[in-house]
C-alpha cells in the first residue's frame, strides 16, 4: 500500500461522493460499529453497515483489499455468531477481545482508509468550508491528516535503522527505556523538521493571507450521495428504535 | 506581541495533534485487555509527555492548546466514544489553557499542573462505566457477551475512579518530567528548541 492519502492528483472512480456525505457515514458507522451487538436485531444492522465500506472500495478499484476486508470480517462473524457464547474461561475472554477489537474497527478504518484515499486535500478544505467550520479547526485537521502516513513512513525508516543497530523487539527485556527512547525521539525529530518544511511552503503559497482563498475544486451533492445517506441514516434510525426496544 | 493565531501556529498544532492521536491509539490499544483499562489514565500521560513537552516549546498564544483539545474530543467523538468526551476533551483543554497562561507559557510548575488537567480529558471516555453503569453495561453485554462484561464490571467500582484520578495525575507528573528531561537530553542539543 502505497502512502496516497490525500493525494493532489484526480482520482478515477466510479462512484463518486461529496466528502461531506464520506464524513457522515464514517459518523454514523462509527457510532454504531464500535458498539458492537452481537444479539438482537441490531446485528443485522451492522451486517448491512459492513458490506458498504466493501462496495465503496470496490468501487473505486481497490479489488484486493475489498475481497481481503470480506474475508476478514467473515471470519469475524463467524467467530461472534457460533463461538462467543459456545465457549467459556480464558478461551472465551481471548475469542471476543480478538473478534470484538477486529469488527469494531476494521469497518471503521475501512471507511477512513476509504475516505482518505479518495478525497484530495483541496475537497476536504472545500467541504469543510461550506459547513462553515473556523479556519482554526480546518487547518490543524488537514494538516494532521496530512501527517499520519507521514508518521507512518518515518517510523518504518526508524524502525529499520533501529533494527540494524540491534534495537528491537529483543530489547525489550534487557533496556525497555531504550527501545521506547531511541524510536519516539529521532521520530518528534524528523516530524518537527518536515513540519517547519510545509509550513514554509504553505505560507508560500498564501496559506496565512488575511483574504478568503477560492477553491477550484467542484464538490456537490449527487444520486449516490442521496442513496448512501438514506441507507445511513435509515440504519441510524432503526438501530435507535431497536435500542429503545419498539422495533 | 501578536496574539492572534497565525498559519504557522495552526499547522503545529495539527502537527502534534497527529503524533498525540497515534500514541494514544497505541495506549488505546493496550485498553482493550480487561485490566490493562485501568492503567489507561497512568500510560496516556507517560507516554504522551515528550510530545506535549516539544509542543509547548511552541506554544506563545492563547488557544492553541485548546484547539488540540477541541480536534482530540471531536475525533474520539466520531469515532463512537461517546458525548461525554466531548465535555471533558473541551473543558480540560479549556483549563489547561489558562493554566499554562497564568504561567506565561514558562512556569515548570503551572506546564505540569497544566499538563495532568490536559490528560484528564481521557476520563471522560470512560466515564460512561459511573454515570450511566446499567445502561453502558447492558450494551457491553449485549457486544462482548456475560464473561467479559462480568470481569469488567467486577473492576469498574465506585472506589476505582478516586483511584483513576490519582493515577492520572501520578503519570502526569512523571511524563512531563520524563518530557522536560529528553528536551534538555536530545532536542536542545539539537538546537530544535
Amino acid at each position: 500500500m502505497q502512502a496516497q492519502l490525500f493525494q493532489s492528483a484526480p482520482i478515477n472512480t466510479s462512484l463518486r461522493l461529496d466528502p461531506r456525505t464520506k464524513l457522515l457515514m464514517m459518523f454514523i458507522l462509527s457510532v454504531i460499529m464500535i458498539n458492537g451487538d452481537i444479539r438482537g436485531k441490531a446485528v443485522y444492522i451492522r451486517l448491512v453497515l459492513a458490506v458498504i465500506p466493501f462496495i465503496l472500495l470496490l468501487f473505486s478499484g481497490r479489488i484486493k483489499a475489498s475481497l481481503f476486508y470480506a474475508a476478514l470480517y467473515a471470519a469475524v462473524w463467524f467467530a461472534e455468531a457460533f463461538l462467543v457464547y459456545t465457549t467459556s474461561g480464558a478461551a472465551n475472554i481471548l475469542i471476543v477481545m480478538l473478534a470484538g477489537m477486529v469488527g469494531r474497527f476494521i469497518p471503521c478504518a475501512v471507511m477512513g482508509y476509504y475516505l482518505m484515499t479518495t478525497t484530495r486535500v483541496s475537497e476536504f478544505v472545500a467541504a469543510m468550508e461550506q459547513i462553515h467550520m473556523p479556519r482554526a479547526i480546518i487547518i490543524p485537521l488537514s494538516v494532521m491528516f496530512r501527517f499520519f502516513p507521514t508518521i507512518a513512513e518515518e517510523s518504518r525508516a526508524i524502525n529499520d535503522a533501529m533494527r540494524m543497530r540491534g534495537i528491537g523487539i529483543n530489547s525489550l527485556s534487557k533496556n525497555p527505556v531504550a527501545l521506547f527512547e531511541y524510536r519516539l525521539i529521532p521520530l518528534l525529530m524528523s516530524i518537527v523538521k518536515i513540519g517547519g518544511e510545509l509550513s514554509a511552503a504553505a505560507l508560500t503559497r498564501g496559506l496565512g493571507g488575511p483574504v478568503k482563498r477560492t477553491n477550484i475544486c467542484k464538490i456537490g451533492f449527487g444520486v449516490w450521495d442521496f442513496c448512501m445517506a438514506a441507507v445511513m441514516i435509515a440504519a441510524l434510525a432503526a438501530y435507535v428504535l431497536i435500542q429503545r426496544g419498539t422495533l | 506581541m501578536d496574539n492572534k493565531l497565525n498559519a504557522k501556529d495552526l499547522i503545529n498544532v495539527g502537527l502534534f495533534t497527529a503524533i498525540y492521536f497515534v500514541l494514544f491509539f497505541v495506549a488505546g490499544m493496550i485498553g482493550y485487555i480487561p485490566f490493562f483499562m485501568l492503567l489507561l489514565p497512568f500510560l496516556l500521560p507517560l507516554i504522551t509527555g515528550i510530545p506535549f513537552m516539544l509542543f509547548l516549546t511552541k506554544v506563545k498564544k492563547f488557544g492553541m492548546v485548546t484547539i488540540m483539545g477541541i480536534i482530540i474530543s471531536l475525533l474520539m467523538f466520531a469515532t463512537g466514544h461517546g458525548w461525554p468526551v466531548l465535555v471533558t476533551g473541551i473543558g480540560c483543554a479549556l483549563i489547561a489553557d489558562l493554566i499554562f497562561k497564568s504561567g506565561e507559557y514558562k512556569s515548570w510548575k503551572k506546564t505540569v499542573i497544566g499538563f495532568c488537567v490536559f490528560s484528564g480529558w481521557c476520563i471522560g471516555a470512560m466515564l460512561p462505566m459511573w454515570i450511566m453503569r446499567d445502561a453502558y453495561f447492558e450494551q457491553m453485554r449485549a457486544g462482548y457477551g456475560n464473561e467479559y462484561t462480568d470481569t469488567l464490571m467486577g473492576l469498574m467500582t465506585n472506589w476505582v475512579f478516586p483511584i483513576l484520578i490519582v493515577l492520572l495525575i501520578i503519570g502526569g507528573i512523571i511524563g512531563a518530567n520524563i518530557g522536560r528531561a529528553s528536551l534538555k537530553k536530545h532536542f536542545q542539543r539539537a538546537g530544535i528548541v
